[in-house]
């Protein structure tokens, strides 16, 4: 389990100091999927930040498992808008990334991140460069990366923004399965008030800076339906409604 | 081979006659410059003596060839650029990466490189000579003078305008900065590092040549300011042609370098 506890953070600049977030608290159950979405400025890649700990909050703790996160942690993984692929490496090497990093290459890991690329539809491609790839699968490699160092939760940056809306709908079913059938626990910040109600169980709205959180809406829906199929819901609408009116 | 339409083969042909038209006219454009120059300078409307013309350049070429010096002074000027690149290319590598890992030293040393590069080297000339010595180590010193600053710059700036996405992507799966800098600034920046290394040749050849006029018994630049003195216009010309050539073959040697890491590496570039 995740918990943000009384999380406040003060940006410095030459201008002044910006309080970016304050007094937020939050916690995240394994194995659910969260968002947070709120309005631009207000903060939500700042968090993903602090719980990766990349930066360091001037108040209150990340706490993961009972332990204090203050640097980055394997059990944590970043997934960010863009798949920041290496161009000269191949698909494989990009993939183990992360596993060499960490000094992990094992045979019995490496074969892992291999399934996974099999299973997830790359298995033809472990040799080719990313520029042979499309939009869609390098983001889906991206997501390979971030797994085959076995976190336990995933933070998702905007990771569809990048994709035009067609790719965008599919690797979002092709991520959340991923994500799903390897039983992780997923935060993902986005602006798209539909990927998040098409996505999660939790969305954390923020409000604006500095940012707390507003309101928390839990989602309910049948847990075989993929995100594509969440949208045809009835109930899809009234979420994005609740969510509509209190960013509005 | 693929069933292409008749279009496709059309344009295919087109592109082929293209570029086979450019080399075509590449080579034809030479061959008038020395047809044309030879013609006015055997015809007296201008004077060979001072403007020499092809076939004397030839001549004057096969005759140093035959008693060796052709030889002997392109390989002390080649030998000598050869160094100047290394070593230049090698300390300003090294230089830059200092530079990029602590970033207090780059913002303190800055200012001095800007005017260091703005600098006209040869200005440095007579000091080299004095504190080196006269001779290949003078003239080695002054190409490794001129390529150093500007190969510091340029890599530096190339490390430092990595993507920064990337460099968290690397802190994120818990990477150390000694592996971000081996498996991500350096990898990155390859083609940045080998585009620097073809400036670095052309610029080492201007450091030698340089260094050659101020002081030397030897080398091309040797031969080239001598022929100037007893006005052997006809040596003056050969030696241009031949650094002409030899520039271009070690141009040539990293453009090839360059093609097969771009291929190797798979940027479509």
């Amino acid at each position: 389990m995740l918990k943000l506890d009384n999380i406040s953070l003060i940006y410095h600049s030459k201008l002044g100091e910006t309080q970016a977030l304050k007094n937020l608290s939050l916690s995240v159950n394994d194995g659910e999927f969260v968002s947070i979405v709120g309005p631009s400025g207000c903060g939500k890649s700042t968090i993903l930040n602090i719980i990766s700990g990349l930066i360091k909050t001037s108040s209150g703790s990340v706490i993961l498992d009972g332990q204090v996160v203050s640097k980055p942690n394997s059990k944590i993984g970043y997934m960010f808008q863009r798949d920041n692929l290496f161009e000269w490496l191949n698909i494989l090497s990009n993939v183990k990334l992360g596993l060499v990093v960490q000094k992990k290459a094992t045979k019995e890991n490496v074969s892992y991140a291999k399934n996974l690329l099999a299973k997830y539809g790359l298995g033809d491609f472990t040799n080719h460069h990313p520029s042979n790839l499309s939009g869609g699968m390098r983001q889906r490699v991206a997501l390979i990366r971030t797994l085959a160092t076995k976190p336990e939760i995933l933070l998702l940056d905007e990771p569809f923004s990048a994709l035009d809306y067609q790719t965008r709908l599919i690797v979002q079913d092709d991520v959340y399965k991923i994500i799903r059938d390897e039983h992780k626990t997923a935060i993902l910040v986005t602006h798209d008030i539909g990927e998040a109600v098409a996505m999660s169980d939790k969305i954390f709205i923020l409000s604006k800076r500095p940012g707390t959180i507003k309101k928390i809406v839990t989602t309910n829906f049948d847990s075989n339906l993929t995100p594509f199929e969440r949208r045809k819901q009835a109930n899809f609408n009234t979420y994005f409604d609740e969510i509509w009116e209190e960013l509005a | 081979m693929k069933n292409y339409s008749k279009e496709h083969l059309h344009f295919l042909q087109k592109q082929r006659f293209n570029v086979f038209f450019t080399h075509f006219c590449r080579i034809l454009l030479l061959f008038c410059i020395f047809l044309i120059w030879e013609i006015v300078a055997n015809a007296g409307i201008v004077d060979p003596f001072i403007t020499s013309s092809p076939s004397r350049i030839f001549k004057e070429i096969a005759r140093i060839a035959k008693d060796g010096n052709l030889f002997y002074h392109s390989w002390v000027t080649l030998k000598e650029t050869l160094i100047a690149f290394f070593i230049s290319s090698l300390a300003g590598f090294v230089i830059a990466v200092i530079l990029y890992v602590i970033p207090p030293v780059r913002k303190i040393i800055e200012p001095y490189l800007i005017v260091l590069n703005s600098l006209p080297k040869v200005a440095l000339g007579p000091l080299i000579i004095v504190w080196v010595g006269a001779g290949s180590k003078a003239i080695i010193t002054m190409g490794v003078l001129i390529c150093i600053v500007v190969t510091t710059i340029s890599i530096l700036n190339g490390f430092v305008n990595t993507n920064v996405e990337q460099i968290k992507l690397m802190k994120t799966l818990g990477a150390n900065p000694t592996q971000i800098l081996f498996k991500l600034i350096m990898p990155s920046n390859l083609a940045n590092i080998i585009s620097v290394l073809k400036i670095n040749v052309g610029l080492a050849w201007v450091g030698v040549i340089m260094g050659e006029y101020l002081n030397s018994s030897a080398g091309l630049g040797y031969l080239i300011v001598y022929g100037g003195q007893v006005f052997n216009l006809n040596l003056v010309m050969a030696g241009v042609v031949i650094l002409c050539v030899l520039a271009s073959i070690m141009y040539f040697i990293i453009a090839g370098i360059e093609t097969i890491v771009a291929k190797k590496t798979g940027s479509n570039n």
